[in-house]
């Protein structure tokens, strides 16, 4: 407990005593960091987009004016039993006549042709969510069934399969750039953190010499350094979860005010700070210690 | 107290530096080793504290052969030794007192004990007043009283002082060697190191002589015999 407590002042004194060497080893390891919180924000935002748009998926089967519930029931269970199918919403013919509308707002011809009929010339409708966007086209062809036929008007769907697909890219890209980028500012700071150590030891080695004379056993003298790591991996985690934080709760409402998507910042990092920012200062403090621990093996012999 | 067997030390790729040394030194001793440059006279102490390993014979310190010593008991033999050198190897950003205290931190003493033993010691060498000084605020004889207070603090059984008078004008090396005399009376054994004739002519104790790795001559109340 004494020695534990001499160590950690040690480290300490070591810290503040070269302090240009922490400040550079600390700005490096918070620029990792940062790195890796600005892949996890880009990935989770895509993912998110991805899912608003995945969600806004929808085929619409409109029926003849005058078809009897008992036949809307029979289609509605039908598609309901479909295991591609997640929800399946019963709509009024006004609310049909406006889903069509919107749907075909861009289509001036098809908006010029409903003025002309006058009235609405929509039954009831179904409105049916897939889950995924790849099953919509299936469904489309499996409400064409001989008994159903007669009473349906027609079917369409809203078309995401563009957005979706370049969304997808998009996320994966990210995905792997963003891995890329992390794996290599890590490389930058296994790097800086080895030749931290190799100069540490150099500024260190009467200090280290003297201490092996006076019988200091050799884990009194690694003690302090690989400590050192680990506090200068907690302050530097820290100070970006701090930052990430700040910047997620600032930019939330722009965000949500923008996106049309259901996405919080602020949320996703705040309710998963501890399992991100924790997951982030072991990644940091195991790399700090390992490079440590080799870079002692090769210039410190005790 | 120390024993060595038919010691050699080989330093690759061509220097041998000890070749076949016996000696015996009994508790309470003051044994001064004398030899010119190169004669392997720090190679010597170095094998007492576990710095370098004899390449062939027995090291024995105490009860304790340290011939094939692991390196984790290194710790336990330094605390039982007190090194003095010729540089006095004083941490420069500590205190006087940092710097002795330190030698008892390291080895796990409580504060307590800390606070307790390095006034003590710094009294004994002279430099009760100093202790809030750092290294470079003090002067070479003062600076290797720390040393020495340093070595003691362990109460250690053996003091071995390789050339501890090296940088110090006549005077101050005349009251370090008494310093270290007046440690001898208390009852530690003490290895000097050295190839200053006035010393070892003055001190009147065993003169252990080496030439090119080799034990010459060893004379009880010895005189200072080479050219
Ligand atoms: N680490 C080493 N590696 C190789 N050779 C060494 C090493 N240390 C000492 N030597 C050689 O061993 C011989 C004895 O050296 P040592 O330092 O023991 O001499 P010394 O008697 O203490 O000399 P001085 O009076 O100058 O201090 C010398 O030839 C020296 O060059
Ligand atoms: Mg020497």
């Amino acid at each position: 407990m004494r020695t534990f407590a001499r160590i950690i002042r040690f480290s300490l004194q070591s810290i503040w005593r070269n302090l240009w060497l922490s400040f550079v080893t600390l700005t490096i390891f918070a620029l990792t960091l940062v790195i890796v919180n600005v892949v996890l924000f880009l990935h989770m935002t895509a993912n998110a987009a991805l899912r608003s748009v995945e969600d806004k998926v929808q085929v619409a089967v409109y029926f003849n004016p005058g078809t009897s519930p008992e036949m809307e029931a029979s289609v509605r269970g039908y598609v309901l039993g479909l295991p591609q199918v997640k929800t399946v919403d019963a709509i009024t013919a006004d609310e049909a006549l406006a889903t069509f509308k919107t749907r075909h707002a861009s289509d001036a011809s098809v908006l010029a042709a409903l003025d002309e009929v006058g009235g609405n010339p929509f039954g009831d409708a179904l409105v049916i969510s897939a889950r995924s966007p790849d099953d919509f086209a299936f469904i489309l062809e499996a409400v064409k069934r001989p008994e159903y036929v007669g009473s349906i008007k027609e079917t369409d769907y809203t078309d995401y399969k563009d957005v979706i697909a370049r969304l997808s890219l998009f996320s994966e890209r990210i995905r792997w750039s963003g891995l890329a980028l992390a794996a290599f500012f890590a490389l930058i700071s296994v790097m800086i953190i080895f030749n931290s150590i190799r100069i540490a030891i150099y500024v260190h080695r009467d200090e280290i010499a003297i201490m092996k004379l006076v019988g200091a056993h050799d884990w009194f003298v690694r003690a302090p350094f690989l400590l050192e790591i680990v506090f200068l991996s907690c302050i530097a985690t820290a100070a970006v979860a701090g930052v990430v934080l700040a910047t997620a709760h600032s930019i939330d409402g722009w965000f949500l005010r923008y996106i049309e998507a259901d996405i919080s910042v602020w949320h996703y990092f705040s309710a998963n700070a501890f399992t991100i920012f924790g997951a982030e200062f072991l990644a940091l403090s195991i790399l700090g210690l390992l490079t440590t621990y080799v870079a002692m093996r090769r210039h410190l012999r005790v | 107290m120390i024993r060595f067997s038919n010691v050699s030390k080989h330093y690759p790729p061509s220097t041998t530096a000890l070749h076949g040394v016996s000696f015996h030194v009994e508790p309470g001793e003051f044994v001064s080793i004398v030899g010119q440059s190169g004669s392997g006279k720090t190679t010597l102490a170095k094998l007492l504290f576990a710095e370098e390993r004899p390449t062939t014979g027995k090291v024995v310190v105490g009860d304790w052969d340290i011939t094939d010593i692991h390196r984790r008991d290194i710790p336990v033999l330094r605390r039982q030794i007190g090194v003095v050198f010729q540089d006095f190897k004083l941490l420069a950003r500590k205190t006087v007192h940092e710097n002795v205290a330190f030698a008892l931190e390291v080895a796990g003493a409580t504060s307590a004990r800390i606070r307790e033993v390095v006034p003590q010691v710094l009294k004994i060498v002279g430099l009760g007043d100093k202790a809030e000084r750092y290294p470079r605020q003090l002067s070479g004889g003062e600076a290797q009283r720390v040393s020495i207070a340093r070595a003691l603090v362990h109460r250690p059984k053996i003091i071995v002082a390789d050339e501890p008078t090296g940088n110090l004008d006549a005077i101050t090396s005349r009251e370090i060697i008494d310093l270290l005399k007046r440690i001898n009376e208390f009852g530690t054994t003490v290895v000097l190191v050295t190839h200053d004739r006035d010393i070892v002519n003055a001190l009147k104790k065993r003169v252990l002589t080496i030439h090119h790795g080799k034990v010459v001559s060893d004379v009880a109340h010895g005189k200072y015999t080479l050219g």
